[in-house]
């Protein structure tokens, strides 16, 4: 250790003594992932008692006195509201950042406390607070920062109107695991068990049929068969009522690309002259054209769709020309989440058409969103349309249910209930904020 | 109104900057160090004092804008001397005397709040995060709870 800090000239930065806790991902984080734990507040409920800050001030300081609380009740009484300001436990926290002694950590769970060994009271992390949540005692200038009593807040157990409740740790969120449950089973009969039939399945009377697929051979053999649009319609039926479904909950290869997107979580981009979402209804012009032009189902061949449905044999074998183009589509993965499914599915934008009069629509609301800094939503979407710098502002983000494959990732994931499924016609988003 | 060097003189009364005996030990714990590359010992807790005790110039010095008022030096200090109380005292008076940019205003409310330099350690640090919260920032602490609750209740 001598050694070390004689060849960097007898200077010791912070970085020597209090070097930072690097994140660690663990298996778990990836399949149980943790919804952050803190504490969540309903001002439809306060009272504006102040009972929290007096029980906050009985344990930072043994003895009641409100200003020496970690949460504080700012009380408006001309409109008779009141409001908890407390520490979110944000996930990136900006006080981490700007303290310059580093005494504000955030433990393995989720905690952020400051550690009062180091603390010099400088008050940095209530400047770099979007919610200025430390609190300083205006008698001993401390710096008081609400740690969740070590796991089990106290203004939570006394807080008599129910206003705060506590969240914690790991939630096995259950949209989740319907999801994937979904997904999996799906692929398995898709791909691997009735081969091939995603495209077309003829079970007795009843038909199944990409739609795609369909247009694509109405288009190549200039007849309409009235068996071919029944056996498109159930998929374009659910696409009606439940938006694009299909892309987000059936489909192998979109199972396929969120695998993929498991081992690729860091995103490089994508550049921005491919970033046309219109691309994709182009493909599909161009293939029902061609299909008309050639005479056969033009794009089918190359359909990562259909390859992921043929590439496993009904004989057992792999089939190399198939697995090349799903190769080749996972490697784009690392750009982008659903490069595919973003720009360039034709079957996606078929459905896209028939979404934009579907029955459902996703709602963000900015006034239900409580976080300046929180955006997971905007993280977890895997087709990137909610607008975080709009939410950011409090403006209610307008989801394009066209692009949207309502995998409802954005309504598990959401800590304040922001996220919502709502019929098209019910009340829409709920009205911006004015900052 | 008293004039400037009477409430200067009362300043060192107060925060005991008389007692000081130059051990450097406010340096030591001074987080300004850390804070900034320029740290030199003009702007250091000691130099500082000195200077109050020695010259006159020191309200016009733009050193002790660097401050973040902590709590550090006198912690540490083993004659009780408040180097804090101390560079308050001349910030408001500074205030007072002379048109003062080095201080950053709210740009809701109009109250001071913060100084220049310590706002630019605080959004240098914080150079990565999108300008929607870096204006949220521009806000003084209680606006910016006021704002929170505005927002959300």
């Amino acid at each position: 250790m001598q050694e070390q800090v004689t060849e960097k000239n007898n200077i010791i930065t912070l970085e020597d003594l209090r070097p930072r806790r690097e994140e660690k991902k663990t298996f778990s984080d990836y399949f149980m992932p943790r919804r952050h734990s803190g504490i969540l507040f309903d001002p439809k409920k306060c009272t504006g008692c102040g009972t929290c800050e007096m029980v906050c001030s009985l344990r930072n300081v043994s003895k009641i006195a409100p200003a020496s609380a970690s949460i504080e009740v700012l009380r408006d009484e001309e409109n008779g509201k009141n409001f908890a300001i407390l520490c979110q436990h944000c996930r990136k926290p900006l006080c981490i950042e700007a303290c310059p002694t580093r005494a504000i950590e955030k433990g393995e769970d989720g905690i952020v406390w400051i550690n009062k060994l180091f603390c010099v009271e400088c008050g940095l992390c209530i400047m770099a607070c979007p919610e200025a949540a430390p609190l300083r005692d205006p008698i001993t200038e401390e710096v008081n920062k609400c740690d969740l009593c070590e796991g089990d807040p106290l203004c939570v157990e006394y807080c008599p109107a129910g206003a705060l409740t506590f969240t914690k740790g790991k939630k096995i969120r259950w949209i989740k695991g319907l999801r994937w449950s979904v997904q999996t089973i799906s692929f398995l009969l898709l791909a691997v068990i009735l081969v091939g039939t995603f495209c077309s399945l003829k079970a007795g009377a009843l038909s199944l049929s990409c739609p795609a697929g369909i247009l694509q051979n109405i288009a190549s053999s200039g007849t309409i068969v009235l068996v071919w649009i029944l056996s498109a319609f159930l998929i374009l039926g659910l696409t009606i009522l439940a938006g694009r479904f299909f892309c987000g909950w059936i489909c192998p290869f979109g199972f396929f690309l969120d695998l993929v997107d498991k081992i690729t979580p860091k995103k490089i981009g994508w550049p921005s002259f491919l970033k046309s979402r219109m691309a994709k209804y182009g493909i599909l012009a161009g293939a029902v054209g061609g299909s008309c032009a050639f005479g056969f189902q033009a794009f089918c061949p190359v359909c990562p769709i259909g390859s992921i449905c043929r590439s496993y044999g009904a004989t057992g074998t792999l089939n190399g020309a198939n697995l090349g183009i799903m190769a080749v589509l996972a490697g784009l993965e690392v750009g982008e989440w659903r490069v595919w499914c973003r720009y360039f599915c034709p079957v996606g934008a078929l459905l896209a058409l028939f979404a934009k009069i579907g029955l459902i629509k996703i709602v963000i609301g900015a006034n239900q969103c409580k976080k300046f800094s929180c955006i997971q939503c905007a993280e977890v979407c895997p087709m990137g349309i909610i607008d975080a710098d709009k939410l950011r502002e409090g403006i209610s983000p307008v989801i394009r249910m066209t692009e949207c494959i309502t995998c409802m990732r954005c309504i598990d994931r959401c800590p304040y209930g922001a996220a919502k499924l709502r019929f098209r016609w019910q009340k829409a988003v709920p009205g911006n904020i004015e900052l | 109104m008293t004039n400037g060097k009477d409430r200067i003189a009362e300043a060192k009364r107060s925060s005991g900057a008389y007692g000081c005996v130059e051990c450097g030990k406010c340096v030591a714990v001074c987080p300004m160090a850390e804070m900034y590359t320029n740290f030199s010992i003009e702007m250091s807790p000691r130099g500082i004092i000195k200077k109050t005790l020695t010259g006159n110039d020191i309200i016009l010095d733009e050193n002790i804008w660097y401050c973040t008022e902590c709590n550090a030096g006198t912690d540490v200090c083993p004659q009780g001397v408040s180097c804090r109380d101390l560079i308050r005292y001349l910030k408001e008076i500074a205030i007072e005397k002379y048109a003062v940019k080095d201080i950053k205003y709210c740009t809701r409310c109009g109250k001071q709040f913060l100084s220049i330099p310590v706002k630019n350690f605080v959004f240098g640090r914080l150079k990565e995060e999108p300008p929607n919260v870096l204006n949220i920032l521009e806000l003084c602490p209680s606006c910016r709870r006021e704002m929170y609750m505005l927002r959300n209740a």
